[in-house]
């Protein structure tokens, strides 16, 4: 258990030394390139946030979009209101609404929109959490019922057009400011900014796998009966999780907005949900570190390849994701694994023939 | 009054296509526990392949059923073979892996077939209207809630009639000791599989001169049909048939009341109750798990 948290924070500290010298050292310190990039990192918040409750606990939240849609809201509604002025929100008199709709009104406090970022999204995944966990719902069913959230939100979202903006989201944001600082996202500091933000959730997360608690949450997704015998309230942990999961992705949600200058429903869509359980599935679900990778490797790769394969790129992407869950279900952090004990297996046994039968009895037990 | 007979019938013409659906999905989902998200791209496939034999061979719509049938059976027989058995043992993966499938198959139609949409001629007999009082009921969509009731028919007698249909039953109740009595449980698995998909491929068909024929057209079916499926409660026909009426038939009367969009709302939102309160659906049969 050592060896693995030093490998752990081996591959953080690795991780944060390119994101925060080497990505900004081969994009030549571009404003438009590393504002590009920064839009990968907060995607790899979301991304990470799932391998929090998936990949530890066994929570597929096929309902992650709309934690992540929320916080993208509340940023965006501040900015909004900050670009208004004194006047209404231009889509607002669009929509026949002539007075500031209670729900906006405390937006208008840059330190309520930060704290409501993560608090609503919390708030509302714990609501779920408690509401599924209660009934001792598991596997399938919460993927079913977090869906059919998703969907039911993301309709509510577009049909109160004057509140939301309906299809169109809110567009035309004012800049975000704080303590005076007037966040340009074609800055080099917005991007540190962001990468700080991601370190952060990653350091947040790995302490959480590694501490008792995340050791109780992988139990629970191994057997969540005998975790429920062991005397472990499992319906709490599962809440807890679910509520962090739900913060850092209102969190990621707030950054998006930022970066993409404004909120749409789209973000709240299934395919965008599912496209977050494909980043963190092909990056490895069971670590916090390989899910943001994953998130980023995917990310960059559609950059990259969706200007040589304008039709095809979706296709890829499909035939890719197909491909990892059927012949790498653990990821790339699940190569990278296998292939470190393979070598560490080879060097043993030039030394002395070690037995080890713990770890493979474990694995043929799990496969069946 | 007369608002509320149309609605009444438009729930039922809309219950009567997701029945359909949610056949082969509940099928498919009663037998092996597959939560199979590629279902609406084989609603796709089904409606495409009626417009490839309509315009290539002059086929009418329902003329062209059984060949639809047996094609996106077919297809369904071979992701079978080739994907979904390996994932047998671990069902959260195979909602993620048919969901890839569902994007290769919809990119695939949209780059060889083209995004825009298509048209297909409704059969020629069964345009005009049946009409009682101030009810106007389509002959079309009369047709199509015949059909739905018949394919439940012929999927009972299957189930509970047929040799196959008593593996079947096996299978689901048990597969270690059926495979123990010589039920070669793959191929069960695979005919159920290839079954439903065929199942989707004649609904598709049928919605083709009511929708429009687009590569995305199965996407927002599929979480209807699913919901139906879990509402009805796992490996029951009739309480999957019961589930659709009750869904269509809310999803009209509440749209009379609310707009559309609130109504749909309303509706998931008693979804969730339910599958909270009744995790097994209305209508649980007696299996074993």
């Amino acid at each position: 258990m050592n060896s693995r948290i030093s490998y752990d924070v081996i591959g953080f500290a690795l991780f944060a030394g390119v994101i925060l010298f080497g990505v900004p050292a081969i994009l030549g310190y571009d404003a438009f390139e590393l504002s590009t990039f920064s839009r990968y990192l907060s995607l790899a918040i979301v991304s990470m946030a799932l391998a929090l409750s998936w990949g530890t606990a066994g929570l597929l939240n096929l309902g992650q979009a709309a934690t992540f849609g929320m916080g993208s809201y509340a940023m965006a509604m501040h900015l909004k209101l900050k670009a208004s002025g004194e006047s209404l929100p231009d889509f607002m008199g669009w929509n026949n609404v002539d007075t500031l709709p209670w729900l906006w009104v405390p937006f208008q406090s840059l330190t309520f929109t930060l704290l409501a970022g993560f608090l609503i999204p919390a708030g509302v995944g714990g609501l779920i959490a408690v509401f599924m966990f209660r009934a001792r719902i598991a596997g399938v069913f919460v993927a079913i019922i977090t869906l059919a959230f998703l969907v039911a939100f993301q309709l509510l979202v577009i049909n109160q057009q004057g509140f939301t903006g309906g299809q169109n989201g809110l567009t035309g944001l004012a800049p975000l400011e704080i303590f005076g600082w007037v966040v340009d996202i074609y800055s080099v500091s917005f991007y540190y900014l962001v990468s700080a933000c991601l370190l952060v959730a990653l350091t947040l997360g790995l302490y959480l796998t590694h501490s008792k608690f995340g050791l109780v949450l992988r139990a629970i997704r191994e057997d969540p009966e005998r975790t429920r015998y062991f005397g472990y309230n499992v319906a709490s942990y599962e809440t807890l999780i679910f509520c962090i999961s739900a913060a850092l992705a209102g969190w990621a949600g707030m950054l998006y907005a930022l970066v993409l200058e404004f909120a749409s429903p789209t973000y709240m869509s299934v395919s965008f949900s599912l496209a977050i359980v494909i980043w963190c599935a092909v990056g490895g679900r069971e670590s916090v570190l390989a899910a943001a990778i994953g998130a980023i490797l995917v990310n960059l790769a559609e950059g990259r390849l969706s200007d040589v394969f304008v039709e095809g790129w979706h296709l890829i992407l499909g035939v890719m994701f197909l491909l990892v869950v059927m012949f790498m279900p653990r990821g790339i952090y699940g190569l990278i694994v296998d292939a470190g004990r393979a070598l560490k297996r080879q060097g043993s046994r030039a030394e002395t023939v070690e037995y080890n039968p713990p770890d493979a009895l474990l694995s043929q037990n799990r496969e069946s | 009054m007369d608002v509320v007979f149309n609605q009444v019938f438009a729930g039922l013409s809309f219950a009567s296509i997701l029945l359909i659906i949610a056949l082969g999905l509940a099928i498919i989902y009663g037998t092996m526990g597959v939560i199979n998200l590629a279902h609406g791209e084989f609603v796709m496939l089904g409606a495409y392949a009626t417009w490839a034999l309509q315009t290539y061979a002059g086929l009418g719509v329902v003329t062209a059923l059984p060949l639809v049938f047996l094609a996106v059976a077919a297809a369904g027989w071979i992701i079978e073979k080739v994907i979904v058995q390996r994932l047998y043992a671990r069902p959260l993966d195979t909602i993620l892996a048919t969901w890839g499938i569902g994007i290769i198959i919809q990119q695939a139609v949209r780059l060889g077939i083209g995004p825009d949409s298509r048209f297909v001629q409704g059969p020629q007999w069964l345009t005009g209207n049946l009409q009682i009082g101030n009810l106007v009921m389509s002959n079309y969509r009369l047709f199509v809630i015949a059909f739905a009731i018949f394919i439940l028919g012929a999927t009972w007698l299957l189930m509970t009639r047929t040799e196959f249909g008593m593996k079947l039953r096996a299978v689901i109740q048990n597969r270690n000791i059926s495979e123990c009595y010589g039920i070669k449980a793959e191929k069960v698995y695979s005919v159920t599989f290839a079954y439903g998909a065929g199942l989707a491929g004649i609904a598709g068909a049928l919605i083709t001169p009511l929708f429009s024929t687009i590569p995305t057209m199965g996407t927002g079916l599929v979480v209807d049909a699913f919901l139906v499926v879990i509402v009805g409660g796992l490996g029951s026909l009739m309480g999957t048939a019961a589930a659709a009426m009750l869904i269509g038939e809310v999803t009209a009367l509440f749209s009379i009341v609310m707009n559309d969009t609130l109504g749909r709302i309303a509706v998931l939102a008693g979804i969730i109750l339910l599958i909270r309160f009744r995790p097994r659906g209305l209508f649980p049969s007696d299996t074993r798990r």
